[in-house]
C-alpha cells in the first residue's frame, strides 16, 4: 500500500536548483531509507514530506507530494494539520527547555487532543513508553528535558513525535549525534514504531540503513539515481554509482 | 617641553619595536631557534623602552609643582605668615615669573619669582636627563635579554595582563569614589534632617530652605516638613511605571516582529531606524514633551471635559517610553534571533503555528534576556532627568492623577544644584542624600535583575 507519492518534485533555494524531478513512491508501516553523499538534496526532500521548507524564505517547492491522494503542495492544504500527521526527528536532539512531560504535552495541547489533565498524562505515558523512555524518566517528568543525556534527549524528541499520533515520521539522521548504545537503542525503537506509523530516515550510515529499512533510495548531486528495496538496492544495484557508493568508492 | 619629550619616548618606544624585531631576525638569520615569534621581541623592548620612561615622567608630573613651591615658599618660612598668606604669595610669584602679574611688585616677590624661574628650568633639563637616562638603561638591560635569546612571550603577555588589570580597576575605583563622596555628604545631612522624616515626610519643598541666611545658625527644627521625600520617590517611580507601560508592550512586539516576522529586507531598514530612535539627546526628547505632548494632551483633556495640567506626569511618562522602546525592542530582538533555529523547526514540525511557537518556546527561552532588557529600562525610567525637568515640572505633588504635574529624584536633584550652592548645607547635601537613595534604588534593581536572570538560565540550560 502507498503512502506517500512523490511527482516530478523540483526544490531550488533561490536560484541554484537542489532537486530535479523526483519521483518516488513510500509504502505505508515500512522504514524508508534515503542514503547519498552530504548535499545530494536527501534532507531537503525529506523537509518536503511536512512542507519544512516552507520555514527558508528563498527555498520554493515545485511538483507533486500526495499523501494519501492528497497534493500537500495544493494551497489547499492545511499546514498545521499536515505537520500533526507528519511528525519529524531532527538530526540533533531538540528537546525544548521544558520538563520532560511539557515536552510530550506540547503537541497534544497545541492540537486539542486531551480534555483533562488525566487524558494527558495519559498520552505522555503511552508516548514515552513507545519511544522506550517510560522506565528511564518516570520519576523526573518534571525536570527539564535538556538534562537528559544524548540517546534519551533523542528518543524524547521521538516520544515528542509520536504524542499527536502521526501518520509517518520523518528522521533526519537521528542517529548521528548519538554514540553506539544509544544509535542501537533508536534503531530498535524504529523497528517497533514501523507497526503503526510509516517510517521515512535520512542516514549516513550505509549499515544503518541495511539494517532498518525496507525500502531505500540513493539520491546524488539532486537526482534520485535509484530506489527500490533494500535488499536489492544493497546486493544488486541497477546502477554503478548507487554501487560504488554502497561499496565505498565514492562518498 | 614637555610635549616634545612625550613624543620623543613615543617615537622611541616604535624605533625599539623595529629594532627588537630586528634583532630577532639576525638570531634567527644564525639558525637558533627563537624562544617566541619575532613581533614579541619587538614588544619587549618596546615596552621597557616606553613604560619606565613613562612611569619616571609622570610621577615627575605629579611630585614636580609641590617640591618647587615647598623650595620657593622656604625663604618665607620663618617670618611668621600663615598658610594662605603663603599661597597667596605663592601665586603672586607665579602669575610675575609669567609677567601677567598686574600688582604692585615688591623685591620679595621678585626675587621669588626669578628663584621660581629657575628652579623650573633646572626641573626641566634634570626631567629630560633622567628620563633618557632611564630609557637608556632599561633598553640596554632588555636588549640584552633579548641578544641572550631569552624568553619574551610570556613577560609580554604578563604586561598586557597588568594593563587590562588597570583598566578594569580605573573602573571600580572610580564607583567606589562616587559611593565615598555620596556617602559622606548623605551622612551630614542625616545629622541635620532625621532619616525617618526623610523616607516618611510626605512634604517636599527644598525652596524652604533657600530662604535661610547663611548668617543664621543652623536651626534643624526649620527644616521639618521640608525634606519629606515620598513625593518624588513616589513621583519617580510613577513616571517610570507610565514609561514602561509604553515601553514594554510596543519594545516587546516590535523586537518580536522584528526577529521573527519581519522579512530580511525589511528587518535591514527597520532595525536602523528604530535605534536612531536611541540616538537622539534626552533633551530634544524634552521639548518635545514639553511643547509638542503636553499642550496636545492638555487641549485633548480640555475638549473631553478633563482638566489637565500643560506638565503633566502622563507627557512626561509617555514621551520617556518613546525614548526607552529602541532599549527594550533592540535588545530582545537579539535575545530572540539567538534562540537557536532548532528549537523553532521542533515545533514548527509538531504542527505549531508561528504565534504558539513564539508564545510557548521561543518566549520562555528568551526571557531572561527580555527580562534582563526591562530591567534595563527601568534603569533607564529612574535615571532619566532631562524629560521630566522639562515636561512634568519641578513642584513635587505627591498624586497619583496622571494628568497633574509631578516630580522626580533626578528633576530634583537639578532643582537644588542649579545656582548658587552653599556646601554644607542641608538643601546641598539633600541632593547627595537623593543621588544616594537613586544608587541604592538602581542597585537593588540591577541585583534582582541578575538573581531573575539567573534562575531562568538555570532552568533553561
Amino acid at each position: 500500500m502507498i503512502k506517500i507519492k512523490a511527482k516530478n518534485v523540483d526544490v531550488f533555494y533561490g536560484k541554484k536548483q537542489a532537486l530535479y524531478n523526483i519521483g518516488l513512491d513510500i509504502e505505508e508501516n515500512q522504514v524508508t531509507a534515503l542514503i547519498g553523499p552530504s548535499g545530494c538534496g536527501k534532507s531537503t526532500f525529506l523537509r518536503c514530506l511536512n512542507r519544512m521548507n516552507d520555514v527558508i524564505d528563498i527555498c520554493s517547492v515545485k511538483g507533486e507530494i500526495l499523501i494519501n491522494d492528497f497534493n500537500i503542495n495544493d494551497k489547499s492544504c492545511d499546514v498545521v494539520r499536515l505537520r500533526e500527521k507528519i511528525g519529524m526527528v531532527f538530526q540533533k536532539p531538540n528537546p525544548f527547555p521544558k520538563t520532560v512531560y511539557e515536552n510530550i504535552s506540547y503537541g497534544p495541547t497545541i492540537h486539542g487532543m486531551a480534555q483533562s489533565k488525566q487524558e494527558m498524562d495519559e498520552i505522555v505515558e503511552t508516548s514515552l513508553k513507545k519511544a522506550a523512555l517510560w522506565e528511564e524518566v518516570k520519576d523526573r517528568l518534571h525536570e527539564p528535558g535538556t538534562g537528559l543525556s544524548g540517546g534519551q534527549q533523542q528518543r524524547l524528541c521521538i516520544a515528542r513525535a509520536i504524542s499527536v499520533r502521526p501518520e509517518v515520521i520523518l528522521m533526519d539522521e537521528p542517529c548521528s549525534a548519538l554514540d553506539p548504545i544509544a544509535t542501537a537503542q533508536i534503531e530498535e525503537l524504529i523497528d517497533e514504531l514501523k507497526k503503526e506509523h510509516t517510517i521515512i530516515i535520512v542516514t549516513h550510515s550505509m549499515a544503518q540503513a541495511a539494517r532498518v529499512s525496507q525500502n531505500t533510495g540513493f539520491f546524488h548531486l539532486g537526482h534520485l539515481i535509484e530506489h527500490g528495496s533494500t535488499d536489492k538496492i544493497f546486493k544488486n544495484p541497477d546502477n554503478t554509482k548507487t554501487q560504488d557508493y554502497i561499496t565505498g568508492r565514492f562518498g | 617641553m614637555n610635549l616634545i619629550l612625550f613624543t620623543f619616548i613615543v617615537l622611541l618606544g616604535f624605533t625599539s619595536y623595529y629594532f627588537g624585531r630586528k634583532k630577532a631576525y639576525t638570531i634567527q638569520s644564525s639558525n637558533k631557534r627563537l624562544t617566541a615569534l619575532p613581533q614579541f621581541y619587538g614588544y619587549y623592548l618596546a615596552i621597557w623602552c616606553a613604560i619606565p620612561a613613562f612611569i619616571i615622567f609622570s610621577l615627575w608630573a605629579i611630585f614636580e609643582p609641590t617640591i618647587v613651591k615647598l623650595l620657593v615658599l622656604s625663604d618665607y618660612s620663618n617670618q611668621g605668615y600663615l598658610d594662605d598668606e603663603l599661597n597667596l604669595i605663592y601665586e603672586k610669584t607665579k602669575s610675575l615669573s609669567r609677567g601677567q602679574f598686574t600688582g604692585e611688585i615688591t623685591p620679595f616677590i621678585e626675587a621669588s619669582a626669578e628663584k621660581y624661574l629657575s628652579l623650573r628650568s633646572i626641573a626641566q633639563s634634570s626631567k629630560a636627563v633622567i628620563v633618557l637616562s632611564i630609557i637608556i638603561a632599561s633598553v640596554a638591560y632588555a636588549y640584552k635579554r633579548i641578544s641572550s635569546n631569552s624568553r619574551t612571550r610570556e613577560p609580554v603577555e604578563k604586561f598586557l595582563n597588568a594593563v587590562l588589570f588597570t583598566a578594569s580597576l580605573a573602573a571600580i575605583l572610580t564607583t567606589v569614589g562616587i559611593v565615598f563622596s555620596l556617602i559622606f555628604q548623605t551622612i551630614d545631612f542625616f545629622k541635620v534632617i532625621p532619616l525617618f522624616d526623610f523616607v516618611f515626610g510626605t512634604h517636599w519643598y527644598p525652596a524652604k530652605a533657600f530662604v535661610r541666611d547663611s548668617s543664621e545658625a543652623l536651626d534643624p527644627s526649620m527644616y521639618s516638613d521640608t525634606f519629606g521625600a515620598v513625593p518624588i520617590f513616589a513621583g519617580t517611580f510613577f513616571i517610570a511605571f507610565i514609561a514602561m507601560c509604553v515601553a514594554i508592550p510596543i519594545g516587546l512586539m516590535s523586537g518580536i516582529y522584528l526577529a521573527e516576522y519581519a522579512s530580511s529586507k525589511v528587518r535591514q531598514y527597520a532595525k536602523p531606524l528604530i535605534e536612531i530612535l536611541a540616538g537622539i539627546p534626552t533633551v530634544v526628547y524634552g521639548f518635545f514633551a514639553a511643547l509638542t505632548v503636553g499642550p496636545f494632551l492638555k487641549e485633548l483633556g480640555t475638549s473631553m471635559g478633563l482638566e489637565v495640567s500643560a506638565e503633566s506626569a502622563l507627557a512626561a511618562g509617555g514621551v520617556m517610553g518613546i525614548m526607552i522602546i529602541p532599549f527594550i525592542s533592540s535588545l530582545s530582538d537579539d535575545v530572540i534571533t539567538s534562540v537557536p533555529q532548532s528549537l523553532r523547526d521542533g515545533s514548527y514540525a509538531m504542527g505549531a503555528t508561528k504565534s504558539e511557537t513564539i508564545k510557548r518556546v521561543i518566549f520562555p527561552a528568551a526571557l531572561p534576556g527580555i527580562v534582563g532588557s526591562i530591567l534595563l529600562g527601568v534603569s533607564r525610567a529612574i535615571g532619566e532627568t532631562m524629560i521630566v525637568v522639562m515636561a512634568s515640572g519641578l513642584a513635587a505633588n505627591l498624586t497619583l492623577n496622571p494628568l497633574e504635574s509631578t516630580s522626580t529624584i533626578t528633576a530634583q536633584i537639578v532643582v537644588i544644584l542649579i545656582g548658587d550652592q552653599a556646601f554644607g548645607d542641608p538643601k546641598t547635601q539633600a541632593a547627595f542624600a537623593l543621588g544616594m537613595s537613586l544608587f541604592l534604588v538602581t542597585l537593588c534593581l540591577n541585583i534582582v535583575a541578575l538573581r531573575v536572570v539567573k534562575k531562568y538560565r538555570e532552568k533553561y540550560e
